[in-house]
């Protein structure tokens, strides 16, 4: 057992906080990710990929810290590990050159983030298919090139490749409450061909699972980040900030506060690193795959809200500032509490996936180890 | 970063389970699983049993009868214990008075003492509280007199667990009281058949009489019982508590706790998904926590002390453990007045004891985040 870093991986740690640290805002920084490697994390290693759900959480946990704002965890973890589970390598490739950018759009009106709450549908015309449907909350979907569509291809669903361009799409942008690109899109009989199918006919649901369960696991490093700074700066701020003579941090209540939000903090950092060994070490176990993540991100929203709430309210009046860093963390911790599902979704995830591990050997494994052991 | 134990530990794993599976005497597993009171001759029996084959005293140096595990297989050990339904080690002599003679006491008390430690051939408990100071320790005011080669002990100490069972007391007492406050404190072992020692059981809200009232009333006791030097007890003081803080988190035996409430919902037939939520919420804190402890024996590997951190260990483990005490009452129902509810007033002690949870915010916020 060993929490070390690599070199490599403080080389990545560092490279990303020096980035995060700086000015990041406004511009389009693609092509320096693609420059600096960071496009192939997860990718094969014919590709010049590299690392894995570990370096994701490094990359992610300082994307947090910063409160970088980038398209990296919908275009590359999502779109790139459906990319790399269906072998699409000609399409990873332009994806890790930053060439071609990927938005997958999933969601459905009426899904509350089930993935398999697909009401879109894809008729077979021959050797054509045509979509038709409704898909919302595509994240990222204004900078995409390409769109990866799931729809339903008889009792099962598929995913397809569609040129964000294609006749017969609409795309609807408009900006979520922390800023970011988010897209509702309608498909009114869009034509693909064969070619354009990702992974076998009738696997979307499988593809999809898998690699929303690597972007949950990056979010929640994203949280983890996101919450760590909002502890420092009002564990900073109460130092500073006097009242009835004294720095208002030495009263005994806000103590308390603060101590239990580290302790949320360390937790959410433990389910963080969970998610990620999860994903590195039961690859080939979905079952173990879906309980440690959805575990992570229950815990990640509820240290999350905990540790943004507080942070607000012992700021006091200048946290409600929308000139202050702390309301904006806050407003990035609520969206990534429930992108890709909330607490709620994830309990029952969770639940149900442990019903399903009853029969596996308890191993006592450190990965997950009381649900195995749950009857 | 690597995650997995290696396969010497995964082996030490194995053989822990199957030297419990096959040694662990019927009638005390029954009791355990029951969930019944275990009386000392419990206790001794099964610490013989794995003291006889080496395993009582961890974290002792292997010189004086150590088992020479690290963080690790201490960790599996412990684990272990709970799955295998066998008792604790009780932690008063083992854990507690043995350190502290370890790191502060001479040859001559390590020799006297060690070896009855490990056998449980004498059976310890622990004076620290009293009456007028409990989270306050160091205003305790029991009095040890120096009159020539002896101590003259009088005061009250409470709290303490196994004092019916116990051959000895460790004592912390004031023998400067003009020093200030945590300056004139000794740490002294008393024998608890000394003269003017008497022990008074409280019975606590659940049935339990296992902790007690002791009072010192004109005890004499050779200066040769000095642990360290006279006036430093408050050392050896803080020395212990931080020992007694890793292992508290009980993640194993929480673990235990689920798998009997999954049992009894499973026996009973309760269909109740708000039920099924609450408990997946504790399992999933309980795995966060058990992913924590596994950060901080990584870091005591690597050759870091146990710190400040394990307050955190101490604080979500024990809320944990109230939290599916609560959970197994509430999924009974209109049957949780059976056995369940003796549990459930038992285990508020558990965010007391040991240094009491808002102490621990204390430690967090000072020690910590610096406030």
């Amino acid at each position: 057992m060993d929490f070390t870093l690599s070199p490599e991986q403080l080389l990545i740690k560092d490279s990303v906080a020096r980035f995060a640290a700086g000015d990041h805002a406004g511009t389009e920084k693609w092509p320096q990710f693609a420059e600096l490697g960071w496009l192939a994390i997860g990718a094969p290693d014919e590709l010049g990929g590299f690392g894995g759900p570990i370096e994701t959480l490094l990359l992610m946990e300082q994307f947090g810290r910063g409160l970088v704002r980038s398209p990296y965890v919908a275009q590359v973890v999502l779109a790139g590990q459906i990319l790399r589970a269906a072998e699409r390598t000609e399409l990873l490739e332009r994806l890790v050159e930053g060439t071609e950018r990927f938005a997958v759009a999933y969601e459905e009106p009426q899904a509350r983030y089930d993935p398999a709450a697909v009401k879109t549908t894809a008729v077979r015309e021959g050797e054509a298919f045509v979509l038709t449907g409704t898909k919302v909350r595509v994240l990222d979907a204004s900078t995409a090139n390409t769109l990866i569509v799931s729809a339903r291809t008889g009792d099962e669903i598929s995913l397809f490749a569609i040129p964000a361009n294609a006749p017969n799409i609409t795309r609807e942008p408009y900006a979520s409450e922390d800023g970011y690109d988010v897209a509702n899109l309608r498909l009114d009989g869009v034509r693909v061909d064969a070619a354009q199918l990702i992974g076998p006919l009738g696997d979307g649901l499988a593809l999809l699972d898998r690699a929303l369960d690597h972007a949950t696991a990056a979010l929640c490093a994203e949280g983890l980040g996101l919450m760590s700074l909002m502890l420092e700066a009002t564990v900073e701020y109460t130092k500073q900030r006097q009242q009835f003579g004294v720095p208002i941090g030495s009263f005994q209540a806000l103590q308390h506060r603060m101590a239990e939000m580290f302790i949320e903090v360390e937790l959410a950092r433990s389910v963080a690193y969970m998610a990620a060994m999860t994903l590195d070490e039961k690859a080939d176990d979905p079952v173990a795959r879906r309980r440690g993540v959805s575990a992570a991100k229950v815990q990640m929203a509820k240290s999350g809200r905990f540790v943004g709430q507080n942070a607000i309210q012992l700021h006091g009046g200048i946290g409600m500032s929308e000139e202050y860093k702390v309301g904006h963390y806050f407003k990035r911790m609520t969206m990534v509490e429930r992108l890709l599902g909330d607490g709620q979704y994830h309990v029952a995830r969770y639940i149900a996936s442990r019903g399903a591990a009853v029969t596996a050997a308890p191993d006592r494994d450190p990965v997950g180890a009381s649900g195995s052991r749950a009857s | 970063m690597d995650l997995a134990f290696s396969p010497e530990d995964r082996a030490f794993r194995d053989e822990v389970r199957d030297f419990i599976a096959t040694h662990l005497p019927a009638d005390i597993r029954r009791k355990i699983q029951a969930g019944d009171h275990l009386v000392k001759d419990d206790y001794a029996r099964w610490q013989r049993i794995l003291f006889e084959r080496g395993w009582v005293a961890s974290g002792w140096p292997k010189e004086l009868g150590g088992t020479g595990w690290g963080p690790i297989q201490r960790h599996i050990f412990y684990e272990e214990i709970a799955y295998g339904w066998a008792p604790r080690l009780l932690p008063f002599g083992l854990h507690m008075v043995a350190p502290v003679i370890i790191e502060f006491g001479n040859d001559a008390q390590r020799a006297r003492y060690l070896p009855k430690i490990a056998s449980g051939e004498e059976f310890w408990c622990q004076g620290y509280s009293e009456p007028g100071a409990g989270s306050d320790l160091a205003s305790l005011s029991t009095r040890a007199e120096r009159q020539g080669d002896t101590y003259l002990i009088n005061g009250t100490k409470t709290w303490i667990t196994a004092a019916q069972w116990a051959d000895w007391i460790f004592v912390l007492a004031r023998t400067d009281p003009n020093a200030k406050k945590q300056e004139g404190i000794s740490f002294i072992l008393v024998d608890m058949k000394t003269p003017g020692v008497t022990v008074r059981p409280i019975e606590t809200i659940d049935g339990g009489k296992e902790i007690n009232e002791v009072h010192l009333e004109n005890v004499v006791v050779p200066v040769a019982n000095l642990v360290g030097k006279e006036n430093e007890g408050w050392t050896c003081a803080k020395f212990l508590l931080e020992h007694e803080r890793t292992g508290t988190a009980g993640i194993a035996g929480c673990r235990q706790q689920l798998e009997t409430l999954h049992e009894l919902i499973a026996h009973e037939s309760i269909d109740d998904p708000r039920l099924d939520e609450r408990i997946a919420q504790v399992e999933i804190e309980l795995e966060a926590l058990a992913f924590t402890e596994l950060r901080t024996l990584a870091a005591e590997s690597a050759g870091k002390r146990p710190g400040p951190e394990s307050s955190i260990l101490k604080i979500k483990g024990t809320e944990i453990q109230q939290a599916l005490s609560e959970l197994a009452l509430d999924a009974l129902g209109p049957y949780a007045e059976s056995h369940l509810a003796p549990k459930y007033f038992n285990y508020r002690k558990t965010s007391i004891y040991a240094g009491s949870n808002e102490i621990q915010k204390n430690i967090i916020a000072k020690r910590i985040l610096k406030l």
